[in-house]
């Protein structure tokens, strides 16, 4: 077995940078853009509306014990369109598609699953994404699901969101669910920046668009206590899934990819031994 | 009356002509006269034949007839007599023993107490047969019970003895008459002897020196009205917040199909109560009892039934027994192979437990040519636990108690790390579970691997050929219905009821058999209709290894179907784990018993050093506290028969619980230490199976040439001791001629011959 780790703030992370992930990103990202390329043209939906044209939703896999990427659809609040969507499909493509290749997660990497909240099959997904949870709204239904999803064990990346209106609407829509909870800033000290790459400072990863703030991320825990399990992560005032979704363009340095992709790649780590 | 006409007729009682021997009395000319005399008579007779008129068979009648008269008159002529050894009075000793136990407080003697009896027949100077006794033979009289001592007075008589010992009691009365003349030994006792070890020596030795035992059985050999608990089993240990499913066996006469309350009680609080139905007459009934042991340290647990109205014992509706509650925080090693939600969920089942501690060594990221594999350690003391990966060596791999291999492939080891996790169970005695997964069982190549040997399933080569996934429905096996693992409710029925609602699992892993060492707990079907093993386990040396070959019992937390408030995960795994670890030896091992005070006790403590090699040249002490706070040293030696066993006698003379600390040491350097409990308290055996035995004493009465008799017919008694041919005797000779049968037996064939022939009409 394996040999080297260091230790840190009550929890232990594996520090060896035994693979350029940098590396990796560009040879993943050469095949993904020849298959992004490959795959335009199937399309029949409205997609994300950012350069990706219409997008083909594709049907969900079903459970077979294997990691698979979870979107949450919802409705969206003032019927601004299909926010859930954005970054769909390419932006879990290719972080799958990374994650597969550092870890040993094994994920489907060409296919995932679209939940509502109230679906059960969400239950076989502890770990699900939204993205633009801005303009979330939530039924009763929905309410029903989540707050049982989360109290069991289950964990939820927000992304894709920014100004304060936004939040505002995430804030009210999890108060729905957890109404004592409290979100809690996280620094670099946190375990689930260790927990797979050890992210030294959470400045290193932009805001994807500009005049938006800073990116901050918070957490909201079990007990609001920030030594327990946290139960949804929010990246507020960025957009790292639009990192992925945009990586074989060359949009964006490829260092600053890497480190929304080594976000990722933490979140899902942690989630899956937390 | 059998015995009465016995003697009418045979001129004297049975006994006499048992302990006599028989001889012909006459002399040698006068048997020569009456030889002759009876040819001629013979000769005589033979002229009958000549009779005319007459049938054969007229003639054969009369013939036989005279010939049997001459016969009768034959034998008495030759002088039939007992030759007889008997006691000359006065000059012989009787040992009388007492049984002074509390089994004799049991009232069956006519409604009285068995001690009663004993008091009137044996204890008081104006006890006939006592009194006729002393006319014969000089009487000395014990009490036993534990021991045996001389009786000096009837006050001394209480019936409170905790034991019967009555090899001892034997032993006893034999070595302090030895030299006198002793005629034989009554024992007055109901037979319940509670000593472990059987009378076989003392028997032995009784019959070496030819000494005839009289016991007196009192008592009935059943009773009517009476519950009891027979047995119950439990643990010696148990980690704090085990729940545990103990056996009690209950008997009973005279309360069939009555449902009674069985109350299990924790130093007088009730922890648990379950209505039984009570079993046939004179069956027994085994009840799965559950309870949890919440509360640490030494505690007694009470397992009764309430006394009902006209029981004839009431002190055995009740047992005791001592489970030492270690509270202790037991450490698992989890190694997960891949990421996936099965650690999490373990993790969280387990985070609250203040007994169980997990710690996580999660493979991230696989090795590869330029680099070692990633691991995240969860859970660890210190920041260099596992810092290398899984452990290198026995001393850092065998400080956990538990291990847990993931989905892990066997090629991540080394051959020696491999061997290493089978001497962890085999030899350190830590419990193994091996949960499912694509890299688990024959899919991660453990076949043909030492820890394959330690698994309870079966690793089939071609259980690994092709990818197989499958739903499996989970429900209890046969053998797995009240295992404490699979308890998911407070009853079998609720529990079974529990299990067909819980949401189905996946597996990747196919396996259909068990080793057949092991037992399966939780079987399932996959969707093909294919029988699968879902949770199996077996000892395997010290330890014990267990399969649980399915990738997602976290469905029991998440599913749909399941409420957020309900626990079956998290007790699933409390209870899985706890069992799994159960027992695991600490590196010293006191195994103490409940005693009685001054009862000696061997105290024994398994040594091994960090590794767990048995060490055989330690200095052991035991550091004995007994309830008032002495503390007392007590030396343990090696005891030769096994490798690292060490052992001492003590004899604890307090009541109460005493604390036992062993101590090891080698060369300077500490070997450990570890803790048990003793408890000392008037024992209450004499109160189960309280019936006369009467095999036993019958036993014990023929193979020592005595002779058994009941409580209600001792008249024989004095005399079967007068004849018993030993100490100081007389040879006594008895004329049977005379004895009114022969006498009848001769008029009757005069007789007939005479009504014979006038019926035939012969001269």
């Amino acid at each position: 077995m394996g040999v080297p780790t260091r230790t840190g703030d009550g929890m232990t992370i594996t520090t060896t940078q035994r693979r350029s992930l940098a590396f990796i990103v560009t040879a993943v990202l050469i095949s993904l853009g020849l298959t992004v390329e490959a795959q335009r043209g199937f399309g029949g939906q409205r997609g994300d509306g950012r350069g990706r044209g219409f997008v083909q939703i594709e049907p969900n896999l079903p459970y077979d014990g294997r990691f698979t990427f979870v979107r949450l659809r919802f409705q969206n609040f003032m019927s601004r369109g299909s926010q859930w969507i954005h970054d769909y499909p390419y932006g879990e493509r290719h972080f799958m598609k990374i994650l597969n290749a550092v870890s040993l997660v094994n994920p489907y990497t060409e296919a995932n699953n679209i939940l509502d909240l109230d679906d059960p099959e969400l239950m076989k997904f502890p770990i699900a994404y939204m993205a633009e949870p801005g303009y979330w709204m939530m039924t009763e239904p929905e309410l029903a699901g989540l707050t049982a999803y989360l109290k069991k064990g289950g964990f939820i990346i927000f992304d894709d969101f920014r100004n304060y209106d936004e939040w505002n609407n995430l804030e009210m829509q999890m108060s729905r669910v957890y109404p004592e909870g409290r979100w809690i800033d996280l620094t670099n000290e946190h375990p689930v920046f260790s927990s797979f790459y050890a992210i030294g400072s959470l400045d290193l990863i932009p805001q994807y668009f500009q005049n938006y703030g800073t990116p901050i991320f918070r957490g909201l825990f079990e007990d609001n206590d920030p030594t327990k399990r946290m139960i949804a992560v929010a990246n507020f005032n960025t957009d790292i899934s639009e990192f992925w979704e945009f990586s074989d363009r060359g949009f964006r340095a490829v260092e600053e990819t890497n480190e929304a992709f080594k976000l990722g790649v933490n979140y899902i780590i942690y989630a899956l031994t937390h | 009356m059998f015995e009465s006409i016995f003697q009418f007729l045979f001129k004297y009682q049975p006994l006499v002509y048992e302990q006599g021997e028989f001889v012909w009395g006459s002399s040698r000319w006068m048997s020569i006269s009456v030889l002759v005399a009876m040819g001629i008579a013979t000769y005589a007779l033979m002229t009958y034949r000549g009779i005319r008129g007459h049938g054969p068979r007229d003639r054969a009648v009369v013939i036989g007839l005279r010939l049997a008269a001459l016969a009768v008159l034959a034998i008495c002529l030759f002088r039939p007599m007992l030759v007889l050894k008997v006691a000359v009075p006065q000059q012989n000793f009787v040992g009388v023993l007492l049984d002074d136990s509390r089994s004799m407080q049991v009232s069956d003697v006519e409604g009285l107490p068995r001690g009663n009896y004993v008091r009137d027949n044996f204890a008081s100077t104006d006890a006939p047969l006592l009194k006729t006794l002393s006319e014969q033979f000089v009487v000395r009289t014990y009490r036993f019970s534990s021991a045996a001592e001389r009786l000096e007075s009837t006050d001394e008589l209480t019936f409170t003895g905790t034991g019967t010992r009555l090899g001892d009691a034997l032993s006893r009365a034999r070595d302090e008459l030895a030299g006198l003349p002793l005629s034989g030994l009554i024992v007055v006792t109901d037979g319940a002897d509670t000593s472990e070890a059987a009378f076989d020596t003392s028997l032995a030795e009784l019959k070496a020196e030819s000494i005839p035992v009289f016991p007196i059985g009192v008592g009935d050999e059943s009773l009517t009205r009476d519950i009891q608990v027979s047995r119950v089993e439990t643990p010696r240990t148990a980690l704090k917040g085990t729940s545990l499913v103990v056996d009690v066996v209950v008997t009973q006469t005279g309360f069939a199909g009555q449902v009674l309350p069985l109350v299990v009680e924790s130093e007088g609080r009730v922890v648990d109560t379950q209505d039984i139905t009570m079993p046939r007459d004179g069956e027994a009934a085994t009840i799965k009892v559950r309870f949890k042991v919440d509360e640490g340290g030494p505690g007694r647990f009470r397992f009764r039934i309430p006394e009902q109205p006209g029981e004839q014992v009431q002190q055995n509706n009740a047992r005791e027994n001592l489970i030492d509650v270690r509270d202790r925080r037991v450490k698992l090693l989890y190694l997960e192979g891949e990421p996936r939600f099965e650690a999490k969920f373990v993790r969280q089942a387990l985070e609250n437990d203040p007994n169980i501690q997990v710690v996580l060594l999660q493979r991230t990221a696989a090795a590869t040519p330029s680099a070692p594999a990633k691991f995240l350690r969860l859970g660890i003391d210190t920041p260099e636990e596992l810092v290398g990966g899984f452990p290198l060596t026995e001393e850092a791999l065998f400080t956990y108690d538990g291990l847990v291999l993931g989905s892990v492939e066997a090629s991540a080891f080394t051959a020696e790390q491999l061997r290493m996790i089978s001497d962890f169970v085999s030899r350190r005695g830590g419990g193994l579970l091996a949960l499912g997964g694509g890299r688990s069982f024959a899919e991660g190549g453990w076949g043909g691997t030492p820890v394959a040997e330690a698994l309870p399933v079966s690793l089939d080569a071609t259980t690994a050929a092709g990818a197989y996934f499958s739903e499996v429905a989970v429900l209890p096996a046969r053998a797995g219905q009240a295992h404490p693992v699979v308890q998911l409710a407070a009853t079998e029925a609720a529990s079974n009821e529990a299990w067909r609602n819980l949401p189905p699992l996946t597996s990747v892993n196919f396996i259909q058999s068990v080793k057949p060492g092991a037992s399966t707990l939780l079987a399932g079907e996959d969707s093909r209709g294919a029988d699968l093993v879902i949770l199996a386990a077996q000892r395997y040396g010290r330890g014990k290894a267990l399969a649980f070959p399915v990738q997602d019992s976290w469905l029991w937390r998440m599913h749909a179907t399941m409420a957020v408030e309900d626990t079956t995960h998290h007790d699933f795994w409390q209870r899985l784990l706890r069992w799994g670890v159960d027992g695991v030896p600490g590196r010293v091992v006191t195994s103490p018993d409940r005693v009685e005070p001054r009862e000696p006790v061997t105290l024994t403590a398994q040594i091994a050093d960090k590794t767990f090699q048995d060490v055989s040249d330690a200095r052991v002490v035991a550091s004995v506290r007994s309830p008032t706070g002495v503390v007392t040293e007590v030396p343990m030696s090696w005891t030769v028969r096994r490798d690292g066993e060490y052992s001492a006698v003590f004899a604890p003379d307090e009541e109460g619980p005493y604390q036992v600390r062993v101590t090891a040491t080698r060369e300077g350097e500490s070997l450990g230490a570890a803790l048990g409990h003793l408890r000392t308290a008037p024992s209450d055996r004499e109160y189960f199976d309280p019936v006369l035995r009467t095999t036993l004493l019958r036993r014990l009465a023929e193979e020592t040439g005595g002779q058994y008799f009941q409580a209600s017919d001792t008249s024989q008694l004095p005399d079967a001791l007068t004849l018993s041919g030993r100490g100081v005797t007389v040879v006594e000779e008895k004329d049977l001629w005379d004895m009114p049968a022969l006498f009848l037996l001769l008029v009757l064939c005069a007789g007939g011959e005479w009504v014979y022939r006038r019926a035939r009409g012969m001269a």
